[in-house]
């Protein structure tokens, strides 16, 4: 029945998404990229995908612009998908600019905590997580003005309220922040998905609900992984865990506790899906060492679910998900561009080999 | 050496002579130990600049090392983290220490890095995802920024070495070409000056002898002379007390004989 209406108000985006996806390089583009001797060389096999973008970079240039014509063409895409939206799709297309907003809010916030000048960091910020209310961010001197304003002007009002007061961004790290909102975040885009009138029921609620409890279960992990050794308690680490994923509640008890990578291996088991990506991951020798060669690391095994998981998307009809889908996929692939131009830059050509690419 | 130029302007006496032979053997003995000095400072010399080279080479490798992991940092946490580093943190996790080095008396500052385990400013970074990446890449750094501190020293060791090298040698070399030679013409000089007063002297008591001697001499002849007189007068008594025929020829002035 959903897909009876469905064209009517978001027939067009879903459309223009699917078509998008087929421009993504693919295999075959990737080993062509690898194929490349320098910058320019690759400058010119990308031409198809971001000619208009790269045609006035000047012919010397860091593998960072590259990135960011990339980055551009990516938020100029999604600035006009988010145009044509209406109604339940617009406000997932929002739920989607949140985390880059959460990102964008965090970076100003450390910017007031020291007293800097926070309007230079507006240009460090993500576009996608740009809002109205952003540049007002900066007018703010103190914590306490900080944090009304982004109570007032930003829509992450809600991830601030419930879970923290002004004086925790004060004695907080920034990261322990980040993380507190960004479980919000996930948490709220989860009951989004499954509660709104227009989506609960439907294809899009059960992609997105797998697709964020695997985000999620993927987050905890990398959280208890990346813990060890540093100052955070377990009591807190437990907060930062988002409560959904395959992992809630047993595993990231389990993980609350986990004092080493051992405890978390065990951990995971309980999910099958999870069970050998340590296995196939290096657990705690992320990238697989210096000049590992074809090892992957942990990190590398979660982006190659995500695109897997982005990919099958796409089999979906009638869905908002692929939304979500293929701007992760066109940030993998940003990410794989630089990724194949760093190595060309710095003459590494035995891990150029590392990159996701799922078409 | 252009000879007798060269030299001191000292009076030539026995005093300065002493002097100069003692200045002498202090040039010989300071340029021995200038010169051995040079040559451990050299040897340090070479093995520095061998060092430099090996560090040259591994700091190339390290740096590419770092660079990459950075990359593999961009890649994993899909974002800039910089300024977020930058921010989080307060106190410095690597440090340095500065000790002296002595070389042949030639101080040498040497670095020494050491970490402070427990300064993990930023040990949260990328707490979400790529937190191993950021880690890993902080601790390959670390070792890129141990290479540049040890590289460091060894420049500076380097440039100071040279300094000291060059000054020694200027130092060899002018007590072996100038002091010594100098040295040893005013001491030839002083020699000289003095055999020739040696000699003047000589002379002059020669002379002296010589004059006395014939001073002595003619006193000898005038008393002898007066003598002879006496004894003419005496033997013209005996001569005329005498029988024997005197030599009429002989004497023309004989005394007339008054008869």
């Amino acid at each position: 029945m959903e897909g009876l209406f469905f064209n009517i108000h978001s027939g067009y985006v879903e459309g223009i998404v699917r078509g998008y996806r087929n421009s993504l390089l693919t295999s075959s583009n990737y080993s062509n990229l690898t194929q490349c001797e320098t910058l320019e060389d690759l400058k010119l096999q990308l031409t198809p995908s971001y000619g208009e973008q790269l045609a006035n970079v000047a012919s010397p240039f860091p593998t960072s612009t590259i990135a960011a014509k990339a980055t551009e063409k990516l938020v100029q895409d999604f600035r006009y998908l988010r145009a044509q939206a209406t109604g339940a799709l617009a406000k997932f297309m929002d739920f989607l600019t949140y985390s880059y907003m959460i990102d964008n809010v965090a970076l100003l916030i450390t910017g007031t905590l020291h007293e800097r000048d926070t309007k230079d960091l507006l240009e460090r910020c993500h576009p996608l997580g740009f809002f109205e209310g952003l540049p007002a961010l900066c007018v703010a001197s103190n914590i306490e003005e900080l944090y009304s304003i982004v109570l007032v002007e930003t829509p992450l009002a809600p991830f601030f309220k419930d879970n923290l007061r002004s004086a925790d961004l004060d004695e907080l790290n920034i990261e322990i922040v980040r993380n507190t909102l960004y479980k919000s975040y996930l948490e709220a885009f989860h009951e989004f998905c499954t509660t709104d009138p227009e989506l609960s029921g439907t294809a899009s609620a059960e992609l997105m609900s797998d697709i964020l409890g695997f985000e999620a279960d993927r987050r905890a992990i990398n959280i208890t992984l990346n813990s060890f050794g540093t100052e955070l308690s377990k009591s807190d680490r437990k907060k930062l865990y988002p409560e959904m994923g395959k992992l809630h509640p047993e595993g990231t008890l389990m993980l609350s506790r986990a004092d080493d990578p051992e405890a978390v291996r065990l951990a995971i088991e309980i999910v099958g899906e999870y069970r050998s990506f340590f296995d196939q991951g290096g657990i705690g020798q992320g990238g697989g060492g210096i000049g590992g060669g074809t090892q992957k690391s942990l990190e590398d095994v979660f982006y190659q679910k995500e695109m897997e998981l982005a990919k099958g998307t796409f089999t979906h009809h009638f869905t908002f998900a692929v939304v979500y889908a293929w701007l992760k996929l066109q940030e993998q692939e940003i990410r794989n561009i630089t990724w194949i131009a760093e190595c060309i830059a710095q003459n590494q050509k035995d891990r150029i080999g590392n990159y996701i690419s799922v078409f | 050496m252009s000879g007798a130029g060269n030299r001191e302007a000292v009076f030539p006496t026995r005093q300065s002579l002493g002097i100069m032979k003692a200045k002498l053997k202090g040039a010989e003995t300071g340029h021995s130990l200038l010169k051995r000095k040079s040559e451990a400072l050299t040897k340090r010399f070479r093995e520095i600049t061998r060092r430099i080279d090996e560090a040259k080479r591994k700091m190339g490798r390290v740096m590419q090392i770092a660079a990459f992991s950075l990359a593999e940092v961009t890649y994993a946490t899909g974002g800039q983290i910089g300024y977020q580093v930058q921010e989080s943190v307060k106190a410095a996790r690597f440090r340095i220490r500065s000790k002296q080095e002595n070389v042949s008396g030639v101080q040498l500052p040497a670095f020494e890095s050491y970490i402070t385990e427990e300064n993990n400013d930023f040990g949260l970074t990328g707490l979400g995802r790529g937190g191993q990446q950021v880690q890993k890449c902080r601790d390959v750094y670390g070792k890129a920024v141990e290479t540049l501190v040890e590289l460091a020293s060894l420049q500076t060791a380097f440039v100071i070495l040279d300094d000291v090298i060059k000054i020694v040698n200027r130092r060899v070399a002018a007590i072996e070409h100038v002091i010594i030679p100098r040295t040893e013409n005013t001491i030839k000089y002083i020699n000289s000056e003095l055999d020739e007063l040696d000699r003047e002297e000589f002379y002059r008591l020669k002379k002296v002898k010589n004059n006395k001697k014939k001073a002595l001499d003619e006193a000898d002849a005038e008393r002898a002379k007066l003598k002879e007189q006496e004894g003419e007068e005496g033997e013209q008594l005996t001569i005329t007390g005498s029988d024997e025929p005197a030599d009429i020829l002989a004497d023309e002035e004989e005394k007339d004989v008054i008869f």
